[in-house]
């Protein structure tokens, strides 16, 4: 097991609830293929924290295993409430909002109808009829003003949206669910650099407006440390290394990581 | 001229041409009785109630992206229903509209739970199966179904005061419980669950993850479309006045299936061109070949189908577009003319983006159809 105290030690001076998401011995795989092998981190409430590592470290199975998309063993907390054994449903219903890698737009619906699935959950009983309808309204009205092209296109079909407008687009939609946390997989995945950092500091913007929790997964490091508080570097489906994003970022071993190297460092050899 | 075409493309513009379409086509469907001939009507209002089984089949097939060959069990359901109804306990036609209804919902819901654990092919089968034994067990149930000899009953009779004829009043009865299924069936894709329908079908696992009950809605999305196959099934009793296992062998869902597809699949007004193919074309090739209608009509459909994928409506749509590009071409300045004619995919002419997007899905829905 990788050591949780290097965890809360910075964090701790932002936020009062250190262990609002709290990961602890997580496995988790693809029926004989088992990609984490004991995770253990934890994610302030209010906290924008990157998850990194190279190809098949096991980043996007995290996220999988966060929302319920992938069955895991162990322990994942959300405030208090178990995660892990909850339907993808069930979790959305918990306030967990996954943008999936590869967007997952519904092509053939419009922008609006598209963000109004986002809503789905929370329009759901009867009793909370107009209130709520309300409230949809205006928390759509907030999503165009972060995302003003969508606004222009709310009438076209999601389908016939850029790369990086239906990357908006999902974003969009996990923010109608008014997410208590939001999981982003790889929002760079085929997009321009440029529209990448436009992304990012959307995102950035959304964590410091709406005091959202963002977990997000990127290959693209350098983007991902600067808008992120704090990172955790996976490899092999363990924890290789957690801290503040400035440390991370200024530690050697993250090249190595990323170039490939498998780099053993001394805590993580005791892992059985 | 080239003010109203420069207007064409936007929202009000839209939502008066959609009024004025409603508009006539109801000036149309009322008036049609008193033009044609009783046989005539007799054929329009078949068309009509197809349309509300097809109607319920697209909320399944067309946006639910599942698939049944079994409703014209559903569609017998509903017409047993109301012929037990009238046969046995002499209730009024309308009394049976009801119970049909709801019991082909229920009958629906109870056939949603293999469609959560099939799809594809293996579902179509089950749903084959089912079409394949309702008759049978028709013929079986003899005291309450009359057997194979069926169950004939009153049809609709006008009431006095209307001054109908026969046939008139019951295109009319009929026209009536088309517009409201059709309208209950656009109402219900814009509503929560149809979008959430929708969204299923485009994308299952993003649905789920945004908090889409991925069981209920696709039970839902079979009891939906059994309800209408169901009203149509009670109306055709209403109709037709009689009954028997044999009107309703697993051809008529084949028939069903396929009108739906010629008409076009996710399209609102699909059913109705599907169903007024499924009801004229077999006497047109009756026409053509005594010999061999079937293959006639089989060919028909491989024409259709080749000529458009997308069904009718799809065809309609893409014919209406070119039409509305060529108008604002030819009627925008002069400036553009001299352009060669040949290089066009990108169409500089249109005034604004937008207006060039909206100008595609032209008429009912904001949703376009599937290329």
């Amino acid at each position: 097991m990788t050591e949780p105290t290097t965890d809360s030690t910075e964090a701790g001076q932002v936020n009062a609830e250190p262990d609002f998401l709290k990961v602890a011995g997580l496995h988790a795989g693809y029926g004989q293929a088992r990609v984490l092998q004991g995770l253990d981190f934890s994610v302030a409430r209010g906290e924008v924290c990157a998850i990194l590592g190279p190809n098949g470290a096991g980043k996007t199975t995290t996220l999988r295993a966060l929302c319920g998309m992938v069955r895991g063993r162990g322990s994942v907390t959300l405030n208090g409430t178990e995660l892990l054994g909850r339907s993808p449903e069930q979790t959305a219903r918990l306030g967990v909002a996954h943008v999936p890698e590869g967007r997952g737009t519904f092509n053939d619906l419009t922008v609006e109808e598209n963000l109004r699935i986002g809503a789905h959950v929370r329009t759901g009983r009867w009793r909370r009829g107009s209130a709520e309808r309300v409230a949809v309204a205006a928390d759509l009205e907030r999503i165009y003003d972060y995302f003003p092209k969508l606004r222009q296109r709310s009438r076209q079909a999601a389908g016939s949206l850029s790369g990086g407008e239906q990357q908006m687009l999902a974003i969009g939609r996990a923010l109608m669910l008014r997410p208590a946390l939001l999981l982003l997989d790889e929002p760079s995945l085929g997009l321009a650099p440029l529209v990448t950092r436009e992304l990012f500091e959307i995102v950035r913007a959304v964590n410091e407006e709406e005091r959202t929790t963002v977990v997000v997964v990127e290959q693209n490091a350098q983007l991902a440390l600067d808008v992120a508080h704090r990172a955790h570097v996976l490899e092999a489906g363990r924890l290789l290394l957690s801290g503040p994003s400035r440390e991370i970022r200024e530690d050697g071993q993250v090249a190595e990581v990323y170039l490939g190297v498998s780099v053993r460092s001394a805590k993580d050899g005791g892992a059985p | 001229m080239s003010t109203i075409v420069a207007t064409l493309g936007t929202d009000r513009a839209r939502r008066l041409r959609a009024a004025l379409t409603t508009l006539l086509v109801a000036a149309v469907a009322v008036s049609a009785p008193f033009y044609f001939a009783p046989f005539q009507v007799f054929q329009l209002t078949m068309v009509l109630l197809y349309a509300v089984a097809l109607a319920g089949l697209n909320l399944l097939v067309g946006f639910g992206g599942q698939i049944s060959l079994g409703h014209g069990a559903f569609f017998a359901a509903g017409a047993y229903t109301a012929a037990v109804m009238l046969d046995r306990y002499d209730t009024g036609h309308l009394a049976t509209l009801p119970v049909a209804a709801a019991g082909c919902f229920l009958l629906g819901l109870g056939f949603g739970v293999p469609a959560l654990r099939l799809r594809g092919l293996y579902l179509a089968l089950v749903t084959l199966a089912f079409a394949v034994f309702l008759p049978p067990l028709l013929k079986r149930l003899e005291p309450v179904t009359g057997g194979s000899m069926g169950l004939t009953v009153d049809k609709l009779q006008p009431p006095a005061w209307s001054g109908m004829a026969e046939d008139q009043w019951t295109y009319f009865v009929v026209l009536a419980v088309t517009a409201v299924s059709l309208l209950l069936a656009r109402n219900l894709l814009r509503s929560r669950v149809g979008r959430a329908l929708l969204a299923v079908r485009d994308n299952e696992s993003a649905a789920e993850v945004m908090g889409v009950r991925l069981s209920l809605h696709k039970t839902l999305a079979f009891a939906w479309s059994a309800l209408f196959a169901g009203v149509a099934g009670c109306v055709y009793t209403w109709v037709i006045g009689f009954v028997s296992p044999d009107s309703f062998s697993f051809v008529l869902s084949i028939t069903l299936l396929a009108g739906l597809v010629v008409g076009g699949l996710a399209s609102l007004y699909g059913p109705l061109l599907g169903a007024a193919f499924v009801m004229y074309v077999p006497s047109v090739a009756q026409d053509i070949s005594e010999a061999a209608p079937g293959v006639v009509f089989g060919l028909l459909i491989i024409a259709v189908m080749f000529v458009a994928p997308t069904g009718l409506a799809g065809l309609a749509g893409r014919v209406r577009g070119t039409a509305a590009r060529r108008l604002i071409r030819t009627t925008t300045p002069a400036a553009d003319d001299d352009r060669p004619s040949g290089s066009e995919p990108s169409a500089p002419p249109t005034p604004a983006d937008p207006a060039a997007v909206d100008a595609e899905p032209v008429g009912a829905p904001p949703r376009p159809e599937k290329e």
